[in-house]
């Protein structure tokens, strides 16, 4: 892959940011740009680091408001059970969303949200269990994915979802044998006679069956295990000699018990078609949807190359895509369309909004925000199939599926509601800190400053300057700019009277409400 | 699930409680308060915001104190002799032949000295306590917002609908209008051209042929097919007509209210229109040098006065003069004193104009004193609250529930005969003065505070539910004599009508309000 050489500015690094975190205030634009290229990308690979969910809801019988759960047992009476497990999946769902508003500049979270779109996994009745898948991902989303294939294979939650816990010699279930291949590693191609798919065939799908059968699940919302747990029952597992297809040179996987599907799984990643399958998903996922003739021979065949060299450690192959000329190309700049989680997430974390109260205030405001993607056409915990979400693979529309009439509206409601009081929970009002982002901006003072710089944090590419003007506009209520100028001045001398910093961030709301409706946000 | 709710219980959908609200006697109760009388729901207002802070002294002249003028301001004062007399005292900027005319015809009212108690000569700050319609920093809604909220509950959640298929206001431009804002959304939508239904964008960019114009062009198709309301206005504005040669197609405004014409004679039911003209900000040449009564004041005003009458002009022929008013307003007015760059700085009080074939009088209010000696940097004192004139247009023109517009505001209100022109000896006397207690803000959603006058005594305030059963007991103490500011969470009580009961040795009296 040629990397890139050309000049490193706030657009370069702003682009890299967009792609890579959930959202980047101005000043990271501007540490990056100082650090330079290589340095950011290095800097992107820190883990972010979390805390476990904490109980914060009265259903909640087991753990005390602010205790972790995730290694908790549940109540034996049902009711209590369920009521429980509510408060744990509310928690998990306000969780995930406080991890997406106050990552680290990272690209943990968006690899993480990379996976689980990957394996596609929804919540499997035990709040622990899919806390613990999450976990994971989070552990291994920068790692080595055949260990990630492996230890995902096995996990409790994946055991659920795709009938692997009911999987035995004597009822095989072909379940995840089928979505291994499919859409986990080798990838479905085209049909070339009955149950053969180009890259695989049924009996590599009954073969898989058998290889997987013997893993049971067990501690279910459990009163006494504290752990749903998976384990091999040998008297359960398949003995016989597994034959794979030709795609597979008719290789056989011999017994091997409770390691048998792991050395399944080396010969599954064996196969070209592996590295290359998972970085298409990559490229459309941080680049562009349209892999051109131009883009499999040039992008995707080095990066799968990179890939199978370092042995499927994903790091260097998005080191050398985000290093590479055709990352920075202006052709695909603004080319992806910013999914739900993204959107929200740009609104709130370019100006380091977060939702700061007491426990059950703060979990309360995250699992909106949590609800609020979910009503955009997210909800992370939940894919829509195991596949993923349509944007990432349904051709020809791809992103486009993230924009209908419905969900557009919904990104325009969240617009109104951040950007105004109107967001209440118990008597706390939850908006973005506009302040703090015109603060942290190269020259608040001056109006035309203020819009070159939010549309540089905002947009991808600049806009016509009439655009800017209309905009400007707005921050000066339609006064000479030297009014802002005063205005921002006399709320700097004595920042905490309401007198001079509402009027500040009244003209900031209305500039950012007209800002998140400009479809220029709605993509990076 | 509705978003109202949603955002409320902060819960997942699916695990929020099902809310089961006691219809009949709800609307019974709500009906008689928050009901808008068929007579008034083809009412339209429109309001022209002067932004910049408009020097009235040189709009409004006291004709009576020219000699006083003259040692304030010679250097930017229009000659004597220039000055449309309106009556002995008040003479008009003789670029406004046009409101000239519209007086002579009692279609014009003056309300004199208009302004608020410890102004604020910040624009920004200022503009905010003038579309909020309250002194309150922490009011964010604004005074049209906070009516149609209680008028309209349930926006914008259940709007548009058969009823009401047309935005409540129109806010001319690219930005919707702060006295529109409601508590969950904002009353005005924002319409440049109402001739072009997709308007929604505040530019179109051309599709370059990358992947980034190919996206910024389909999402720009659906923002413009989700335009509810774009639809209703184009074709309200081609059905529409407009038939007076007065418009000037140089003068944006008059363009603009050409426009409002054109969709009121079309059918279409918004209730507010807002239009914004820039530059009164005069700091330097307001006035040309060689001549006075010209320069940039004088041609925005003269824009003003001659759009207004075109306006009023073609609301005459199309049939459509009782059914609307409209109101100007400006952050502030300039200082007494000019400056020395022909120009005047930011002041205070200054006169606002009323227009309309129903508006009540000519002149209200007396002239300013301009006094000889004057303290450096005086503006006019304020002698009508601006908020009293709010209160007094929803009274005469919404026909507003005395006490839901008390909920509106934060001052008790002084109501002035402002637009009963068209009505028949029904005019109450003037500054009617309200004592009854007062909840606001009203509807409210977290807190609101309760406003009562008492006498020296122990007072006892029940929370009570449309049903009559008592809630809970919000207050009981002994009060000294004057007036009473209680706050109250209301945070826990589910969307309805409920009441305060105020029970002492002396009176026994109700109070209502609405939950959002």
């Amino acid at each position: 892959m040629t990397p890139y050489s050309g000049p490193w500015t706030a657009a370069q690094a702003a682009h890299l940011l967009r792609r890579c975190t959930f959202g980047a205030t101005y000043n990271d634009i501007q540490i990056a740009v100082q650090a330079g290229m290589s340095v950011t990308i290095s800097n992107l690979l820190l883990a972010n680091s979390t805390d476990e969910p904490l109980a914060y809801d009265p259903a909640e019988q087991i753990v005390a408001q602010g205790q972790t759960w995730v290694s908790a047992v549940y109540p034996q009476d049902v009711t209590a059970n369920q009521q429980t497990e509510g408060a744990r999946m509310k928690s998990l769902g306000a969780w995930i969303a406080k991890n997406l508003n106050q990552e680290s500049l990272s690209l943990t979270e968006k690899m993480l949200f990379f996976w689980q779109n990957h394996f596609g996994v929804t919540t499997s009745g035990d709040a622990r269990a899919m806390y613990h898948y999450l976990h994971l991902l989070r552990q291994n989303a920068l790692g080595n994915v055949k260990q990630l294939v492996k230890d995902v294979s096995i996990d409790p939650c994946m055991l659920l979802f795709l009938n692997g816990s009911t999987n035995t010699v004597f009822s095989p279930n072909e379940n995840y044998a089928r979505e291994l291949l499919e859409l986990f590693t080798v990838g479905k191609g085209a049909q070339l006679a009955a149950g053969d798919y180009s890259t695989f065939t049924e009996q590599d799908v009954a073969a898989g069956a058998k290889i997987f059968t013997g893993y049971i699940v067990q501690g279910v919302r459990s009163s006494t295990q504290n752990q749903v747990t998976s384990q091999f029952m040998a008297p359960l597992h398949d003995n016989s000699s597994k034959v794979l297809s030709y795609h597979f040179n008719n290789q056989v996987v011999n017994a091997a018990g409770a390691t048998e599907y792991a050395n399944y799984i080396d010969i599954v990643f064996n196969q070209p078609d592996t590295a290359t399958y998972i970085c298409r998903k990559l490229y459309r996922y941080f680049v562009n949807c349209d892999i051109t003739a131009w883009v499999e021979q040039h992008i995707i065949t080095d990066m799968a190359q990179t890939f199978v060299a370092n042995n499927f450690e994903i790091t260097p192959v998005l080191v050398e895509l985000f290093s590479s000329a055709h990352f920075y190309d202006i052709s695909v700049r603004g080319a992806i369309i910013r999914s739900p989680l993204e959107t929200l997430c740009a609104m709130l974390n370019t100006s380091s909004t977060t939702a700061n109260f007491d426990l059950q205030t703060t979990y309360q405001i995250y699992l909106s925000m949590y609800g609020l993607a979910d009503q955009m056409g997210q909800g992370y915990a939940a894919p829509p199939s195991v596949a993923g979400w349509t944007p990432y693979y349904q051709a020809p529309a791809f992103y486009r599926l993230w924009i209908n009439s419905t969900y557009i509206k919904k990104r325009f409601d969240v617009a109104n509601v951040l950007t105004s009081n109107s967001f209440n929970v118990n008597g706390n009002i939850f908006k973005i800190q506009v302040l703090n982002l015109l603060n942290g901006l190269s020259q608040p003072a001056s109006a035309p400053q203020v819009i070159e710089d939010l549309c540089l944090v905002l947009f991808p590419k600049d806009i016509p300057a009439s655009d800017k003007l209309a905009i400007k506009a707005i921050l000066t209520g339609g006064l000479p700019d030297f009014e802002w100028t005063l205005q921002y001045n006399e709320y700097l001398a004595d920042p905490s009277n309401p007198t001079f910093y509402t009027p500040v961030e009244l003209r900031m709301q209305a500039v950012l409400n007209v800002m998140f409706k400009m479809p220029q946000f709605h993509v990076c | 699930m509705k978003r109202r709710s949603f955002l409320r219980n902060g819960a997942l959908a699916s695990l929020s409680l099902p809310f089961v609200q006691n219809g009949l006697s709800m609307q019974a109760v709500a009906k008689k308060l928050f009901e808008v009388p068929k007579s008034a729901e083809d009412k339209v207002l429109v309001l022209i915001r002067m932004n910049g802070g408009n020097d009235g002294l040189n709009m409004v002249f006291p004709r009576d104190q020219y000699a006083e003028m003259l040692v304030q301001r010679a250097n930017i004062l229009v000659p004597e002799t220039e000055i449309l007399p309106l009556t002995l005292e008040v003479g008009l900027h003789p670029k406004m032949t046009g409101m000239q005319t519209l007086f002579n015809e009692g279609k014009l009212s003056v309300i004199q000295n208009v302004g608020y108690p410890e102004p604020n000569r910040s624009h920004f700050r200022s503009m905010d306590i003038w579309t909020t319609g309250a002194l309150d920093i922490n009011q964010t809604s604004g005074w049209l917002g906070r009516y149609f909220d209680s008028a309209y509950p349930n926006f914008p959640d259940d709007y548009p609908n058969v009823d009401y298929p047309d935005p409540f206001a129109i806010s001319m431009g690219s930005e919707v209008s702060t006295t529109c804002q409601g508590l969950m959304g904002n009353f005005s939508h924002a319409v440049s051209d109402p001739f072009n239904s997709s308007n929604l964008l505040l530019t179109s960019v051309a599709n370059d042929g990358t992947y980034y114009g190919g996206q910024i062009e389909y999402i720009s198709t659906l923002i413009n097919q989700t335009n509810e309301y774009g639809q209703q206005i184009s074709s309200a504005a081609s059905a529409g007509n407009s038939l007076s040669n007065l418009y000037d197609p140089q003068n944006p405004l008059a363009v603009q209210l050409k426009y409002v014409a054109q969709m009121i004679s079309g059918g279409l039911q918004t209730k507010v229109y807002i239009l914004n003209v820039n530059g009164f900000d005069t700091h330097d040449a307001q006035v040309d040098q060689n001549d006075f009564k010209e320069g940039v004041h004088a041609n925005l005003l003269k824009r003003i006065s001659d759009a207004v009458r075109a306006f009023q002009h073609d609301l005459q022929l199309l049939g459509l003069e009782q059914r609307v008013a409209g109101l100007t307003f400006s952050e502030f007015g300039r200082q007494i004193a000019s400056n020395g760059s022909l120009g005047t700085d930011h002041g205070d009080a200054a006169p606002v104009l009323l227009f309309g074939a129903c508006v009540s009088s000519g002149i209200v209010g007396a002239n300013p004193q301009i006094p000889n000696q004057i303290n450096n940097q005086a503006g006019l004192p304020m002698a009508i609250d601006f908020r009293d004139i709010y209160a007094s247009i929803l009274k005469d023109w919404f026909e507003v529930d005395q006490q839901v517009i008390q909920g509106l505001f934060e001052q008790n209100i002084t109501y002035y005969d402002m637009l009963q022109g068209c009505t028949n000896g029904s005019s109450e006397s003037a500054a009617t003065q309200l004592h009854k207690p007062l909840v606001f803000p009203n509807p409210s959603l977290g807190q609101h505070q309760l406003k009562f006058t008492s006498i020296n005594e122990f007072v006892e305030i029940y929370l009570i539910d449309q049903s009559g059963k008592i809630l809970q007991k919000s207050f009981e103490g002994q009060l000294n004599a004057g007036q009473q500011l209680l706050t109250f969470e209301i945070q826990f009580l589910q969307t309805g009508l409920y009441h305060y009961l105020l029970k002492s040795a002396s009176r026994q009296e109700l109070v209502s309000f609405q939950k959002l």
